[in-house]
């Protein structure tokens, strides 16, 4: 139990720090927030990620198509239909969560790497239906969407998002603690056994799938509206990835390792893109090293790294070994 | 009364009929013992009556319902609880999580704390010999079987199927394995198993069914099953342990 305790006060105060950061030279200046800003995005995008990817063990290839799905719904409503943008968020995530429901039902009956494989098809598909629509959309020339906020600045979008991602991840992990997250672990660990034990997977597959397709639609509407303007670009199997990249290098299966590390390693990226504008890309280039490196030698990613220090301290202090307690359910 | 009839059992992959026309009942209370050289259908059988297979022909009644095609989590939940040929546990969780999940999905009649009760007093049951925050993933082969069968257990079935439990096992934990299995029949579960362990099917089983190339060739207690010349040929010709 302390064990859990003690993570829950260094996560409040990693919160905290990252509550504060936007004060913290050299974060003052608008470009650093702006980071701070795409930070809190990948953090958010890499929470509802891992819900699948790391308990039922489904990789969503598809997960960025539902991220602009949300944003061009919420965008569309704004434009057309002069709906309020936090209204328009919602709708997007509920957007999102139906066609997640639809391409969970189509493809969570088949096996890992199959579904992976459908959910990416759903995506290239959604990506292609928004391009060839442009009477709706404008396809590829842009939808310009109206801001979230009067402000221009990056500060109180920082805070928006931060909320964002402060719910995301609460909701997901309760969820991960209730009995549905132990049929998601049992699930993605063991299907036949899982099955033996009486869980019904494709009940189970399909609302983790929409859950996640739904934040992933509801943190895309916040997209839309902080960055203005729209592309079908923003569908890219390669957001995907960089998403993928976050969540695994955070630990699969752990959302608050995906949630932190998504800070350092977006803003790492964010100054590489600075130094090598001459080469564009190359921040997908260390993702995929990174990812390499951490599968090699720390398949738990950062979130192992963490609990392997957590254990050392216990041990390095005998009197606390007590306090090792079961990890409960 | 019979807890579980199968009649006409036939499961055929392409032109390989693995299960051909089997019938026999399990009477509630019983250990019941299926034998047979391997390839014999064993496997594929249980596999039919727990819901992993639909048989091409034949039906399965089930606690007096017919419960042929059915899946395996509906099955579960009507009281059939299965242990695998080859343990698989829900390796990134722990020991008492492993169980946990059966005692959660498996018994719809538990609610509350009257489910990680549950999973504690199966691990009693089985005295498991470990630490239930272990990882499964750290388990020896015979921890992991006690871990299958606790998982089992926790659904509270009235009709356990094991297959191979005791492979492997070494001469002291097969006795064991035999107590704890009488244990369970005088809990009043009934159970079918399937078995290489001559020793532990003549110690325990009430009845057998041999099974070979797929068909019952022989049907009985004990000592009818083992005097049976074509059983005999079959399967315990070659010097086998009796």
């Amino acid at each position: 139990m302390l064990v859990r305790h003690r993570r829950r006060i260094a996560l409040l105060g990693v919160l905290v720090v990252a509550l504060v950061l936007p004060y913290i030279p050299p974060f003052t200046g608008e470009d650093y927030r702006r980071w701070l800003v795409g930070a809190a995005f990948m953090a958010a995008q890499a929470v509802a990620f891992d819900f699948t990817a790391g308990y039922i063990n489904i990789v969503n290839f598809g997960f960025a198509a539902f991220v602009g799905l949300g944003a061009y719904t919420s965008g569309i409503l704004a434009v057309d239909f002069g709906i309020s943008p936090w209204i328009g968020m919602v709708a997007g995530g509920t957007v999102s969560g139906f066609v997640g429901l639809l391409t969970g039902a189509l493809t969570l009956r088949l096996r890992g790497i199959y579904a992976a494989v459908m959910a990416w098809f759903v995506g290239l598909a959604l990506m292609g239906l928004i391009r060839n629509v442009p009477d709706i959309t404008r396809g590829s020339l842009g939808l310009a969407v109206p801001s979230l906020l009067e402000s221009s600045e990056n500060l109180p979008y920082y805070y928006v998002i931060m909320a964002m991602l402060i719910v995301t991840f609460a909701v997901l992990a309760w969820v991960i603690r209730s009995r549905y997250g132990l049929a998601f672990r049992a699930i993605g660990q063991n299907l036949a056994a899982a099955r033996a034990s009486g869980i019904n997977p494709t009940r189970y597959l399909v609302i983790n799938f929409v859950l996640s397709c739904a934040f992933a639609g509801w943190i895309g509407g916040f997209y839309a509206h902080y960055y203005g303007i729209l592309t079908p670009d923003v569908m890219l199997t390669s957001h995907t990835v960089e998403v993928l990249a976050i969540a695994y290098i955070g630990g699969r299966g752990s959302l608050w390792g995906a949630a932190v590390i998504a800070f350092p390693l977006s803003i790492g990226v964010e100054f590489l893109k600075v130094q090598f504008s001459t080469l564009p890309g190359v921040h997908l280039v260390l993702y995929g090293l990174l990812l390499i490196v951490v599968m090699i030698y720390k398949p738990g990613g950062f979130a192992a790294v963490v609990r392997g220090l957590e254990s050392w301290l216990i041990r390095s202090r005998p009197g606390d070994t007590a306090t090792e307690a079961p990890p409960a359910s | 009364m019979a807890i579980l009839e199968l009649s006409g059992i036939t499961k055929r992959f392409g032109g390989l009929t693995a299960v051909n026309d089997v019938t026999f009942n399990v009477e509630e209370g019983e250990i019941f013992g299926l034998i047979g050289p391997n390839g014999a259908g064993k496997t594929t059988l249980l596999s039919c009556l727990a819901g992993d297979l639909r048989p091409n022909a034949g039906t399965v009644r089930f606690d007096g319902r017919d419960t042929t095609g059915l899946a395996a989590d509906r099955m579960c939940r009507l009281g059939l609880g299965r242990t695998f040929q080859i343990p698989r546990p829900f390796p990134h969780l722990s020991v008492l999580e492993n169980v946990l999940v059966a005692a959660t999905f498996g018994d719809p009649d538990l609610h509350g704390e009257a489910i990680a009760r549950r999973a504690t007093e199966m691990l009693e049951y089985v005295t498991f010999p470990r630490s239930p925050a272990t990882l499964a993933s750290h388990l020896n082969a015979a921890q992991l079987k006690r871990l299958d069968l606790a998982r089992a257990l926790a659904s509270h079935p009235k009709l356990l199927l094991l297959d191979e439990l005791a492979a492997g096992l070494t001469p002291g934990e097969l006795a064991d394995m035999a107590a704890l299995l009488r244990r369970i029949r005088d809990n009043g579960v009934t159970i079918l198993m399937v078995e290489h362990v001559m020793r532990l099917i003549l110690e325990l089983c009430d009845r057998l069914s041999v099974l070979q190339y797929g068909e019952l060739i022989a049907h009985g207690d004990a000592a009818t099953v083992a005097a049976d010349e074509r059983v005999r040929e079959a399967y315990l010709g070659q010097n086998y342990i009796l």
